[in-house]
């Protein structure tokens, strides 16, 4: 389980600043667009979005405001800084060596001899 | 988002306020939104509720979790934000350093000097005085004293420190050693080595080890086997550096001594020695022979008072034991590191004053530089404050400049230190202790580097409190005419000059003080002619038995019949030890006065005669030649001088000075008087007085000339059989001296010699005080150039600011020599507050002085007036030039700018 936070630690990280190339987005939106993104296969544990997000913001990669939401009411909003985004660059190129050698391994043809199946 | 939004969350983030309000907001802000959703996908309020809170999470431990990390965001932000202000700070610093170069090196370099003057003190003052001996342990390391009956502490003799030693449980070690000098021959040349005589615990005592062959076997001790071990200075200079000690041989005279251990460099304790030999067995050493210095190494937990009682106790059971055959009646325990460095502090402390001072002045004159400047800048300075920034940020934006500009000269002081210390050490007059431990080190290097961080805190914080004092619209309104901050702020500098010129008071009086005392010292008759005679010291290395004493008088003869024909010599002398040049003043003793008719067999009847009450009389014992007082220019004041009726047959002749015979024979002529002196060789023959030549000071100016005996070198040649110098007076010094050097290297190539001319012997006993003044003068003048620098500023200053003013009053009518005297005045007036502030410090501070003082005293009235009034003309003049220039005030210009 604890190899499989930090895993999902990184690229939660990876994900939201993702989530913010774009215009300033609160914390909700967020959650929301990465439920519609992937069609809800990815359901995390919302409420692990935030401290995800103070500490992006105590690196200094986003940064937030308040302001006034869709409803009225002030809500904090965050956005990329260029250090976050030089970050973002290098986070998603790693996550594709990762994931192209983890591909390859299990989804290749058969292992080492006498490996199970 | 907009920047008054944006400018708000900044602000709270920085003040850190209300963590929990954010993170409550945020995440309750999410909830709420979820709810909706949810209803709106068809939920009840309550379901919607329920799986909102579900579908969070933990919501107690988000959200403690997520204040943890904000209350660390915030801080990690408020670090961030300040060091890019401090950033900030510092390119502006430069930029405005950058403008005004001028101002910029000028204060760097007053800073560096003020910086690099205490830091070379200090540098020399820690390596002399605050570090500890370099042995192990040093604080365990004693002298020891044999203490007579009048309280009078000296050295031991040998049979005492045995018994001393036997006794005594207070000591790890106990040794004794003896300094001399030796004539050694090695490698074909001969040169004069200090020689330090030791006994078996010597090494031990002091924790020293040689790093090269071995130590001194206790069987070396118990026969004075011909072995040594040498310094590593003499090793390097005189063996080469090699690393087999048997590859050269060292001679003594006849005597081959073999190089068995060379010791660590900066071992040389004691007196600079180059080689130490084991003492031998000593059998014949008297109780009443005193000449051994001892040191010693307490137990562990044994305190030096401890130790003194307990030899106190010996001492009185010593005497009490041998009776009149032992002078001992107490014993004295000083901790080494007094006895080698107690001597210059005094000094060294008046040193550290000085340079104290001249960093004082030096701060005050860059707090005066840098408000000149920031009076400038107070229109800058007001619309900055009036667009908000803090004062706090002005303040540390100030003491970015000016750390900025501390640490560059702490940067160059420290270099100046360095060289500096290089230089002073070079200057010293040699007899500075521990000199050669003094390093520009570490310690050092912080100190310099506390200073001006100090300094720099300091300055900045005084330049900024005046500069955005005040209120800002105040400094807008008015433009650049005074107001209330600038008035105060002139307030400070003029305090600032006046303080400045107080110190440099105080400085000047002390130097003018020494300088003065040194004058007098010059002045001092020292009973000889100083100029135009060659002193020519040479050491035969011959043992001393009677046979070798024959020897040593035949060659005495022969050399002196050749040195006198040199030509252009006109007198001729020797004697064992000039003036002036021991400060412990050489041999002295006690004689007894007698008439001939008491039996004198043996140094038993000699100490018996001086017993006597009536007979004894002290004074310093000197062997010379006949010559020696025409070479001299010591004038004959009754009888005669030692001449050829003098021989080793005759009766022995003596020559007495006068101060010597007013005090022994008073009202009464000395001439065929006879005296009983053989304590000081051994000789018992008595003397008869032939004669009373003028006074002489041996063994220091600033004292009373002291009785003097002579004794004629044909008769008692003892005096000559160890260093001894000739004296040629007469001709050209250069060309006598390269003779001389030649005649006796034709003689005996074996026999070392020092040539130095007689003024040079003379000038170098005045070096230590000559030292202290030239620092102690160096040290004021730089202050009176700092003050008076000072001074000039601040007028300059008010006769900028008040131009409006001096505009008007000559379109008034007022003549120029008026306004010329309004500005004059105020710059004198300046100078007398401070010199008023100074003369009393001073008055204080002179006491300080008094040891060092000859001749005047702390309160020299000549010197308290003359410095004041140089300091008000020296002020006046300052204040002049900037006055001097109000006439060229052209009334119209004036009030047009305005």
């Amino acid at each position: 389980m604890g190899r499989s936070n930090t895993l999902l630690h990184g690229a939660l990280d990876a994900l939201i600043l993702r989530t913010l190339t774009g215009e300033p987005r609160h914390g909700y939106a967020i959650a929301r667009w990465l439920e519609s993104e992937t069609d809800q296969a990815l359901r995390i544990e919302e409420g692990s979005l935030y401290p995800a997000l103070y500490r992006l913001e105590e690196r200094g990669w986003v940064e937030a405001e308040w302001g006034v939401s869709e409803l009225g009411r002030s809500a904090k909003f965050y956005r990329l800084t260029p250090e976050g985004r030089a970050q973002l660059v290098t986070r998603t190129r790693e996550w594709e060596v990762f994931a192209s050698a983890v591909s390859r391994i299990l989804l290749g043809p058969a292992g080492p001899a006498g490996a199970v199946g | 988002m907009n920047a008054f939004g944006r400018g708000k969350d900044r602000l709270r983030r920085i003040l850190g306020a209300d963590v929990e309000t954010e993170v409550e907001s945020e995440l309750g802000f999410h909830l709420l939104m979820r709810i909706r959703d949810l209803e709106a996908a068809g939920l009840s309020p309550a379901a919607a509720r329920e799986q909102a809170a579900r579908q969070f999470g933990d919501f107690e431990a988000i959200q403690r979790e997520c204040r943890t990390i904000a209350r660390r965001r915030n801080r990690t932000m408020r670090r961030r934000e300040w060091m890019a202000e401090l950033r900030q700070d510092a390119r502006f610093g430069f930029r405005q350093l950058r403008r005004n170069p001028g101002f910029a090196l000028l204060t760097v370099l007053m800073l560096a000097l003020g910086i690099g003057a205490s830091t070379a003190i200090f540098s020399i003052v820690n390596g002399v005085l605050l570090r500890a001996l370099p042995f192990p342990e040093a604080d365990r390391l004693v002298a020891v004293y044999q203490v007579d009956a009048e309280g009078a502490e000296g050295n031991f003799s040998h049979p005492n420190f045995v018994d001393v030693k036997e006794r005594t449980r207070s000591f790890a070690a106990l040794a004794e050693h003896a300094s001399g000098s030796a004539p050694v021959v090695v490698g074909g040349t001969a040169v004069r080595v200090p020689v330090a005589w030791i006994s078996s615990e010597f090494f031990s005592a002091l924790g020293v080890g040689p790093v090269l062959g071995r130590t001194l076997l206790p069987e070396e001790f118990a026969t004075g086997a011909p072995v040594a071990m040498v310094s590593d200075a003499f090793w390097r200079q005189h063996l080469g550096a090699d690393r087999d000690l048997a590859a050269r041989t060292v001679r003594v005279g006849d005597q081959p001594l073999t190089v068995v251990g060379v010791l660590p460099p900066g071992m040389n304790l004691p007196g600079d020695a180059g080689l130490w030999r084991p003492q031998g067995p000593l059998a014949d050493a008297t109780r009443t022979g005193h000449n051994w210095q001892v040191v010693g190494r307490l137990r562990a937990g044994v305190p030096p008072e401890a130790a003194s009682r307990e030899l106190r106790g010996i001492a009185q059971a010593l005497k009490r034991e041998h009776g009149d055959d032992t002078m001992i009646a107490g014993a004295a325990v000083v901790p080494l590191h007094e006895v080698v460095v107690g001597g210059v502090r005094p000094m060294l402390l008046v040193l550290v004053g000085a340079s104290g001072l001249l960093l004082l002045i030096t701060c005050a004159n860059v707090v005066n530089l840098l408000l000149a400047r920031t009076a400038a800048r107070r229109r800058e300075l007001a619309v900055r404050r009036a667009l908000g920034a803090g004062r706090a940020r002005l303040v540390r934006q100030f003491v970015g400049e000016s750390l900025a500009l501390a640490l560059a000269g702490g940067v160059l002081g420290a270099a100046i230190a360095a060289a500096g210390t290089r230089a002073l050490l070079a200057l010293e007059p040699g007899r500075l202790p521990r000199a050669g431990e003094v390093r520009v080190d570490g310690a050092a290097l912080l100190f310099a580097l506390g200073v001006a961080v100090v300094a720099a805190a300091g300055i900045g914080i005084v330049v900024a409190l005046r500069a955005s004092g005040g209120a800002p619209w105040a400094a807008l309104v008015e433009g650049s005419r005074g107001h209330s901050a600038g008035a105060a702020s002139h307030r400070v500098r003029a305090v600032l000059a006046a303080g400045q010129v107080a110190l440099t008071l105080v400085l000047l009086v002390g130097a003018g003080l020494l300088a003065r005392s040194f004058l007098r010292l010059m002045a001092v008759d020292p009973g000889y002619r100083t100029e135009g005679a060659v002193a020519m010291e040479i050491l035969v290395p011959w043992a001393q038995g009677d046979e070798d004493r024959a020897r040593t008088l035949r060659f005495h003869q022969a050399l002196h019949e050749r040195l006198g024909a040199i030509p252009g010599v006109r007198a001729l002398g020797s004697v064992n030890l000039l003036p002036l040049q021991n400060a412990g003043g050489g041999a002295s003793g006690t004689f007894a006065k007698i008439d001939g008719t008491e039996t004198v067999r043996g140094m038993e009847d000699v100490g018996r005669l001086v017993r006597e009450p009536g007979r004894a009389g002290d004074a310093v014992y000197r062997v010379a030649s006949g010559g020696y007082f025409p070479a001299m220019g010591i004038p004959l004041v009754r009888g005669r001088l030692f001449d050829a009726r003098d021989t080793p047959e005759t009766v022995h002749a003596a020559v007495i000075s006068q101060s010597l015979a007013e005090r022994a024979w008073p009202g009464q002529d000395p001439v065929g008087r006879q005296v009983q002196y053989g304590g000081m060789d051994g000789d018992v023959r008595p003397f008869v007085i032939v004669g009373v030549v003028g006074d002489v000071r041996e063994r220091s100016l600033d004292a009373e000339p002291q009785p003097t005996f002579y004794a004629n070198v044909q008769q008692r040649p003892g005096g000559v059989s160890g260093p001894h110098t000739i004296l040629l007076y007469g001709g050209d010094p250069g060309a006598v001296a390269a003779a001389a050097r030649g005649i006796l290297r034709e003689m005996d190539p074996e026999i070392p010699a020092r040539l130095s001319t007689l003024e040079e012997v003379f000038s170098a006993s005045l070096s230590d005080r000559r030292f202290s003044l030239l620092l102690l003068g160096a040290f004021a003048a730089v202050a009176l150039v700092l003050a008076v620098t000072g001074i000039y500023a601040i007028i300059s200053y008010l006769v900028v600011q008040r131009t409006r003013e001096i505009g008007i009053r000559l379109a008034l009518g007022a003549p120029a020599g008026t306004v010329r005297g309004m500005v004059l005045r105020s710059g004198v007036l300046l100078a007398a507050a401070g010199v008023a502030v100074g003369l009393a410090s001073a008055l204080l501070a002179t006491r300080l002085l008094a040891g060092l003082l000859y001749g005047i005293g702390t309160r020299d009235p000549v010197t308290f007036v003359a410095v004041p009034l140089l300091l008000l003309a020296v002020a006046a003049l300052a204040s002049d030039v900037p006055a001097r220039r109000t006439t060229r005030v052209d009334p119209m210009i004036v009030m047009r700018a305005e």
